[in-house]
């Protein structure tokens, strides 16, 4: 699967935003397995060009297109295998079932397309350090937990792209370092693409595309 | 592996509200029983009176003749209906057909034969098939043939049963009495012939001895005076016996109306009647409680309406979604609808053993035609909640 983005720019965006950015308005191709990087500071539509690539939000000029298949034209219906199929996202915002345990958060993913056993999410959940959490309810949690919680939740489904929204913003370096290392395991296991929005460069991504939003 | 709806049914919110949710469940009870209820009442009244149905095919048939008085009597002509008489009865817009009750020109006497020790003279009438309230196939006859089927007035055969002690003969059931062969004699114009009637039917509607028209017109020919034969009764078809127009010819004419008649046929619409309101009443309760039912579902889906969006953002299909939010309240509907068809059936038991102590028209099992309500009750109240679920989830989507 391959990921094309034509003359996208946001329809509450000014025109001059295509001459800076390198996303906005141009055309771009990306291909299964690229590990791309694209750094946003606040306030230049980061947020808003991942809820556009996941069939969010229609508000756009431009296309978006996975194969040749156009998301503006995808109904919810349509859009549902995509994302449970192809396309996995860790919101900036997280958005769990505040009032489930992180197992059955993670339980309600999994069980859609199963890319992985029960054990394995488990022995994910202890890896980040949240192994003592599954039965917690995800209100209770941390953010920093939260933002765990939803990082392995986009893993538990097969992806040939995944949309990452700072996702590690509420983590510190070394849970940081431990979530990019099984993001990326992840990934080469799916031969998936990574698509890592953030505000600044972040060192341990190893990215093969560089983009400044 | 197929994708489990449990871990999904927790993040609805349906305990919210039970007092609204308990109202539309016991509404729809009460609305489906009073349909049920009134449906099977409105079948028993149709068995009930099926046998004793004076109406048919939507009209009364009511008789008429001419008042007998001190300065007509004695005057035949005066008495019975001419040819322009029964044409000017037809051309009445408020009748819709006229048949004269036509009576033998000869001499008939009824025998028992060896049966009983039964003898008496006896007239015989006709009238057209279509006037005849209970008709059955039997009721022919052709030339040549001895067995002529009767039509016997219930009401005659009620008198004979008052007298038959006081002179020594037994009583007889209907039953018995159809089975009895009965020798028919006819006499005149020198010729005596003995025929064998058989009572095939009893008819409420009419007063008389029926039998078939074609055996009347032969035999009054055969052993009639030969002048044409008048009848002093008539039969009239109406839609309404109680029609103003109707009465008011009546009385200008002198003519006398037997409308008591149709008291039966009149009851028996007021009933259905009754039970018809009660059923659309019914009906309303019904669509009522499925309406208060839909706030609620509309509640349950708004107060989730987070966690439903989540999960189409997840990669649930709304389809999927909606069918199995759906599904939740299935078993609801259906315990409601057999719920109201066990309370149905009680009352039908309770009718039928209490109220009509067994009688054999009624059968205690419900009617198919009830049941078959339930079953499209059911089947209806699934589908317009999986309709109204899956719109309520596309709004969602969309929002």
């Amino acid at each position: 699967m391959q990921l094309t983005i034509s003359n996208l720019l946001p329809v509450y965006f000014e025109k001059s935003h295509t001459q800076t950015s390198e996303v906005w308005g141009k055309e771009i191709v990306w291909q299964k397995g690229e590990l791309i990087k694209i750094v946003a500071p606040s306030g230049s539509g980061k947020s808003s060009l991942i809820n556009f690539l996941y069939g969010m939000r229609k508000d756009f000029d431009g296309a978006i297109r996975y194969d040749q298949q156009d998301v503006r034209n995808m109904n919810p219906e349509q859009l549902a295998p995509l994302r449970k199929d192809h396309v996995s996202i860790v919101f900036q915002d997280l958005r769990l079932f505040p009032h489930q345990t992180v197992a059955e958060n993670l339980e309600i993913k999994r069980q859609l397309n199963p890319f992985h056993s029960p054990e394995k999410v488990l022995e994910m959940t202890e890896r980040l350090g949240i192994g003592t959490k599954m039965n917690s309810l995800a209100k209770t949690c941390s953010y920093g937990e939260q933002q765990r919680v939803a990082i392995i939740r986009a893993l538990l489904q097969p992806f040939d792209f995944l949309l990452l929204d700072e996702p590690f913003s509420h983590l510190d370096d070394r849970n940081s370092q431990n979530a990019m290392q099984l993001i990326l395991e992840e990934a080469k296991a799916r031969n998936a693409s990574i698509v890592l929005a953030d505000l600044e460069r972040i060192e341990f991504f190893p990215y093969t595309r560089l983009f400044h939003l | 592996m197929a994708v489990s709806f449990k871990p999904i049914q927790p993040l609805l919110q349906t305990g919210t509200n039970a007092a609204s949710r308990w109202f539309s469940y016991i509404g729809l009870g009460v609305g489906v029983l009073l349909l049920l209820c009134s449906i099977q009442m409105f079948i028993n009244i149709q068995q009930l009176l099926k046998e004793g149905s004076i109406r048919k095919n939507g009209f009364d048939y009511i008789s008429i003749t001419k008042s007998v008085t001190n300065e007509t009597m004695g005057q035949p002509e005066k008495n019975l209906f001419s040819q322009a008489e029964l044409d000017e009865l037809k051309a009445q817009p408020f009748i819709e057909d006229v048949s004269p009750l036509l009576p033998n020109d000869f001499r008939v006497k009824l025998s028992a034969g060896s049966v009983l020790a039964f003898s008496t003279d006896m007239f015989l009438e006709t009238l057209d098939n279509d006037f005849i309230d209970t008709l059955p196939p039997s009721f022919t006859w052709q030339e040549g043939q001895y067995n002529i089927p009767i039509i016997l007035s219930s009401d005659f055969f009620e008198i004979y049963n008052v007298f038959a002690p006081g002179q020594g003969l037994p009583q007889i059931s209907r039953e018995t009495a159809m089975g009895i062969p009965v020798q028919i004699i006819c006499e005149g114009n020198g010729l005596t012939e003995t025929f064998t009637g058989k009572i095939v039917a009893f008819s409420d509607r009419v007063n008389s001895v029926l039998v078939p028209k074609n055996f009347l017109l032969w035999s009054n020919k055969t052993f009639g005076k030969g002048a044409n034969v008048q009848a002093s009764r008539v039969f009239v078809k109406t839609k309404d016996a109680n029609n103003t127009e109707l009465l008011k010819f009546v009385d200008q004419k002198n003519y006398k109306l037997n409308k008591d008649k149709t008291l039966l046929g009149r009851n028996k619409m007021v009933i259905q009647g009754i039970f018809s309101g009660l059923g659309i009443f019914g009906l309303l309760v019904v669509l009522l409680a499925l309406m208060l039912f839909s706030f609620y579902l509309q509640l349950v889906i708004a107060r989730s309406k987070d966690s439903l969006q989540l999960l189409l953002t997840l990669g649930y299909s709304p389809s999927w979604l909606s069918r199995n939010v759906a599904r939740i309240f299935v078993p609801v509907y259906i315990v409601v609808v057999i719920a109201a068809l066990a309370f149905t059936q009680l009352m039908q038991w309770s009718f039928h053993h209490f109220v009509m102590y067994d009688r054999e028209e009624l059968s205690t099992p419900l009617h198919w035609v009830t049941l078959l309500t339930a079953v499209v009750l059911i089947v209806l109240s699934i589908i317009t909640n999986h309709r109204l679920v899956r719109s309520l989830l596309n709004k969602l989507h969309t929002n």
